[in-house]
């Protein structure tokens, strides 16, 4: 590179990420000084472009047909259930599963992942208690390896179990929100093109693409999930 | 109520991007068009188409450079529609030019006005490159022109605003 291909390049690209330009301009102190002058001036240009930006006036946002989209829960109540109650329920559901895992060959076929990730939900309603008992931290880092997520800070997490979906073993999490318990399901090998909305009777959720996986987040239907969701999504490290 | 949980969720994602990314869009409507009052309706209607296709958004990392060729269309769809002549630089209305003249800084008042000047080939790349950050593959992209087209207009773009700045220095 001469002198005269840097200046012009330096004049396009004041960051220098052109080949070949640092080595130029730091055997050449004309171009380094003419670097420096144009980085300067792209100071004024920014600064110049920067104009005053008057309020945001967001112009009504009418509904878009959503309904194909939505996918409906099943159950529709948080569940407050008594240890004797549990032990029932949980007896029942072993039986259940024994029994189903049978009759369907060793595991039945979902038509989408909001289905899968809705039976999954219904197998375990003992996750959804209003609890303040926080899970173990040694429970909680044998299901959530460091290289799928950091879940220290998403608040209190009260069940941790490894749940399968589609045939993978992914984290099963339950944080206690504001209105009650809302369940994460960390699917880093889901890929989704679009967030998938869940709803049921009292209860919603979203499942939301984040890279080349999905995480599935449902609390009850009050419950402000969209100040959970970037939080979420930033303590996962699959996509990064 | 099905419905009503799709719309929440699409308002909620779609207010998170146009909460970070509203002044870019603005600035380079405004940059576009020369006229803050016109940006602003480009703005509002690339809002508006915006929200009608945010489904085709896959990835939100991607907002930025699809929201600026929305706001591009919009812009040139404006001018289209309303059949208007590009901007006389000699008669500013009172918006155009309050928007050339921002503070107290001459030097910098001088600047805006040279950038203001520039033919649209050398401004349009100057305001993607500087004030977004697009590298010269996206501006390249987003303006549908090769990437050396991109950099001679920037280069030469420097060189006019060098010249006013040596200008006014001297």
């Amino acid at each position: 590179m001469n002198c005269n291909d840097y200046k012009e390049a330096i004049a396009a690209d004041p960051s220098e990420s052109f080949d070949g330009g640092t080595a130029h301009a730091s055997a050449c102190e004309s171009c380094s000084d003419y670097r420096e002058e144009m980085r300067a001036l792209n100071g004024k240009i920014a600064r110049a472009l920067s104009i005053g930006v008057p309020e945001l006036k967001m112009p009504e946002l009418s509904p878009i047909e959503a309904d194909a989209n939505v996918v409906n829960l099943p159950f529709g109540r948080k569940v407050r259930i008594t240890t004797p109650t549990w032990l029932g329920i949980a007896a029942s559901f072993v039986i259940a599963a024994v029994f189903a895992s049978r009759m369907l060959g060793g595991g039945a076929e979902y038509s989408s992942l909001a289905d899968e990730v809705i039976a999954h939900l219904d197998y375990e309603p003992q996750a959804l208690r209003v609890v303040s008992t926080p899970v173990s931290t040694r429970m909680l880092n044998n299901v959530v390896r460091p290289d799928v997520a950091d879940v220290g800070g998403l608040g209190l997490i009260t069940y941790a179990r490894t749940c399968p979906i589609n045939g993978k073993p992914v984290p099963h999490l339950v944080l206690q929100g504001a209105k009650g318990p809302i369940t994460l399901l960390l699917m880093p090998d889901e890929k989704i093109e679009r967030a998938v909305p869940l709803l049921g009777k009292g209860i919603k959720g979203v499942i939301l693409p984040v890279g080349n996986g999905s995480i599935a987040i449902i609390g009850d239907r009050d419950e402000a999930l969209e100040q959970y969701e970037q939080q979420i999504i930033d303590s996962v490290r699959w996509s990064t | 109520m099905n419905s009503s949980y799709a719309h929440d969720a699409r308002t909620g994602r779609f207010n998170r991007l146009v909460g970070v990314l509203h002044k870019d869009m603005y600035r380079y409507a405004a940059w576009l068009c020369r006229d803050p009052s016109v940006a602003e309706e480009v703005v509002q209607e690339a809002l508006l188409r915006a929200w009608k296709s945010l489904d085709s958004l896959r990835e939100d990392d991607a907002a930025k450079q699809w929201l600026m060729t929305i706001v591009r269309r919009e812009n040139a769809r404006y001018f289209e529609r309303k059949r208007l002549e590009t901007v006389d630089i000699d008669r500013l209305t009172p918006t155009q030019a309050a928007m050339l003249v921002e503070g107290d800084d001459a030097e910098l008042n001088a600047l805006r006005e040279a950038i203001y000047r520039l033919d649209e080939d050398y401004r349009e790349p100057l305001v993607l490159q500087v004030l977004m950050g697009h590298s010269t593959k996206e501006i390249a992209a987003l303006m549908g022109i090769n990437p050396g087209a991109v950099l001679t207009r920037l280069h030469r773009a420097r060189h006019k605003l060098k010249a006013v700045v040596d200008e006014a220095e001297a």
